[in-house]
């Protein structure tokens, strides 16, 4: 099965004054095309550095990041921006929509960037992508004239559009009631199952996490195991002390390959 | 591009307060220096009117006559012959006027006053009566014998009014005074500087009055179609004059009274031809237009500077709050290049519209006060050449003002659009702003 990303023994210091913070320690992981990945762990675990790795938003002190068989520490500023418009699509916890542009125009916007794609095919890529996530009918509002979950759908609507092969999505349910959080994640296994793209999510809410076909446990910037649910499995193990991988429930491509404890 | 164009404008309307306050000071520099410089194309315009009326041609073929090394006389001698030469070598010509010269002491039965003589054929001048507005008398009057123009100040001066008679005294080359009696037969509007120091009469009262004969003009003004073809024609006349036989002074760019001193040293009898401009022969007051326009530059500049401060504040200020934005937009997959080129498009939109709308404002309020006729005080009026504020408005140098304005706060906006550039993306997300 084709592998979309790779990290290997990849690790991230961050200088805090005269300290040194390990947010990530030896990581290690192998992501097929096509998974449903939740990252799961506590706050300060390294949930979002590990996902800005992989979104190439930030570079691994060491180790290698290599997101669709480019190995990203071999790549200038503007190779890794055309990789992020090209491959990966982000799905923020604050939606981070462009609140002067109408949910059309900041749906649009990623394809104007790739700059290759004619108005006509633009206008039906993007009114398909606003029906499928049903929000077709506010295309000409405005971010603020809509609410947290539309706000998300629209979010989800502009990562896909470039038609990406990675969906990183940083606790994309946080800001929504819980109601509106488990349609946005049935929204975007829906979008995995169609589109066949990958989608890494943290999390650290459990009932999320139940939609993921693989928990990534993580915990003090080490991954320490992770656990392949079962597709329609309602619940999950989420205990980041996890040392087991239950290979025999498996669906997912995801191999670890970090220290476990 | 239209999408960048589109958020840079979203942005503009959305941060309003911001804007408007940014916005109104740059357009009021730009109403200021759309004012300043339309008063300057004004001051400019009429001098040019003025002098090109009263004082000169656009160019002007003069000369000196010499009887003796030390004694020299602003004519030329067989005027009608150098006319045909320009005619024929000119073609750019559109009239020749001929002027007698002078220098003499008006006096009136009360006061007197120092003047320059110009000897006019009224009915040869064709712009002559456009120009000059007559408070009293008629212009075709001065087409009778012994009969002069003069101003309104000089009027008042001499305590004079049209039909009084005033006496015209000039100084001969032997030491001698000559005297004519003249009758006003107009008085005209002051049109600056130039109307404190010229009467006008027919030729030949100047000629009656220095005792020469009419084939002697003091100059011959040359009215040309095209004025930026001036530089040209001056070098096709000073050519043709040559090769006509005529001995040519060296170009000297001052006016004609200047160069008495000189010439009398020079060792030469006879003839010699002088070419100027009409820019060599206002020399003398020409710092008025450059006075204005330095004030206009200046007050601008200082404006300007404090203009660009102000758009890189507000830069600053928008670069800050839309840190995370920039995060997005770089993670999303915008180029830096692109996230500059944002940032300096919403700094030229702002500076484009605020730009024309003070131009606009500028143009209109010259406009209303050029329209309102607002006397100028006797002493500016000598070198406003005009006795109200006029303004003109030059399309060239309004675009220009407006370019200088939109590029140079375009251009200051670049430094905080390439730090916005700069930034890494993880930076911009995180920022806590």
């Amino acid at each position: 099965m084709e592998n979309v990303v790779s990290l290997e023994q990849v690790n991230k210091n961050y200088i805090l004054g005269k300290t040194t913070v390990n947010a990530l320690r030896n990581v290690s992981l192998v992501v097929a095309k096509g998974d449903f990945i939740s990252i799961a762990g506590p706050s300060g675990s390294g949930k979002t550095t590990l996902l800005n790795l992989i979104g190439c938003v930030d570079i691994a002190t060491s180790g290698h990041v290599i997101i669709n068989d480019q190995d990203t520490h071999d790549l200038s500023d503007r190779q890794l921006t055309e990789l992020r418009l090209n491959t990966i699509g982000f799905i923020f916890q604050s939606f981070n929509l462009v609140s002067v542009l109408s949910v059309f125009q900041n749906v649009e916007f990623p394809l104007l960037l790739q700059g290759k794609i004619s108005v006509e095919e633009r206008k039906t890529r993007v009114m398909d992508l606003l029906k499928k996530v049903g929000i077709e009918n506010h295309s000409k509002h405005r971010p603020n004239e809509l609410s947290g979950g539309q706000r998300q759908r629209v979010a989800i609507a502009r990562a896909l559009v470039t038609r990406p092969k990675i969906i990183l999505a940083d606790e994309p349910t946080a800001n929504l009631d819980s109601k509106t959080g488990e349609t946005i994640i049935d929204l975007m296994k829906e979008m995995n199952e169609q589109e066949k793209t990958t989608f890494i999510f943290s999390t650290h809410d459990a009932r999320v996490m139940a939609h993921a076909n693989t928990i990534i446990n993580i915990a003090d910037g080490q991954i320490v195991g992770n656990q392949m649910a079962d597709k329609n499995k309602s619940s999950v193990k989420t205990s980041a002390k996890s040392k087991k991988t239950d290979k025999t429930k498996s669906k997912s491509s995801v191999k670890l390959q970090g220290k476990t404890k | 591009m239209s999408q960048l164009f589109l958020i840079a404008i979203r942005n503009l309307i959305q941060h309003r307060k911001r804007s408007l306050m940014l916005g109104g000071a740059i357009a009021g520099v730009t109403m200021l220096l759309i004012f300043l410089t339309s008063l300057s194309s004004g001051v400019r315009k009429a001098m040019f009117e003025a002098a090109t009326t009263i004082q000169t041609g656009h160019i002007n073929v003069a000369g000196f006559y010499k009887v003796t090394a030390g004694r020299s006389a602003p004519i030329v001698t067989d005027y009608k012959k150098v006319m045909e030469v320009i005619k024929k070598s000119l073609p750019d010509v559109e009239y020749i006027v001929p002027r007698g010269r002078g220098w003499a002491r008006v006096v009136s039965d009360t006061s007197s006053l120092q003047a320059g003589l110009a000897g006019i054929d009224i009915n040869q001048e064709p712009y002559f009566k456009n120009v000059l507005h007559l408070e009293s008398g008629d212009f075709n009057a001065l087409s009778e014998p012994h009969t002069v123009l003069i101003f309104e100040a000089q009027a008042k001066r001499l305590n004079v009014k049209v039909g009084d008679v005033i006496v015209i005294s000039a100084l001969m080359p032997n030491g001698t005074n000559n005297t004519i009696d003249l009758r006003v037969v107009a008085i005209a509007q002051d049109v600056g500087i130039f109307s404190n120091f010229s009467v006008f009469m027919p030729h030949q009262s100047v000629n009656d009055l220095y005792q020469i004969n009419s084939n002697n003009m003091g100059a011959l003004y040359v009215y040309i179609k095209n004025i930026k073809q001036l530089p040209k024609d001056m070098d096709i006349l000073r050519k043709s004059l040559t090769e006509a036989g005529y001995t040519m002074m060296d170009s000297d760019p001052r006016v004609f009274w200047i160069k008495f001193d000189s010439v009398n040293r020079e060792d030469w009898t006879g003839q010699k031809i002088d070419l100027t401009t009409w820019e060599d022969e206002i020399s003398f007051i020409k710092w008025t237009i450059t006075a204005i326009d330095g004030i206009t530059y200046i007050l601008t500049s200082i404006l300007l500077i404090i203009i660009v401060i102000g758009i890189m504040n507000s830069m600053w200020i928008a670069i800050n709050e839309r840190t995370r934005e920039i995060g997005t937009l770089r993670a999303i997959g915008m180029q830096r290049r692109r996230v500059m080129s944002m940032f300096v498009i919403e700094a030229f939109t702002l500076s484009a519209l605020a730009t024309l709308t003070g131009a606009v404002w500028g143009l209109l309020l010259a406009g209303i006060v050029h329209a309102l006729h607002i006397h100028i005080p006797t002493g500016a009026q000598m070198f406003l050449m005009s006795n109200t504020l006029k303004f003109s408005f030059d399309f060239f140098r309004v675009i220009n003002g407006m370019f200088v304005i939109i590029g140079a706060t375009t251009l200051i906006s670049l430094i905080p659009s390439l730090r916005a550039a700069r930034l890494k993306p993880i930076t911009a997300m995180q920022h806590n702003g």
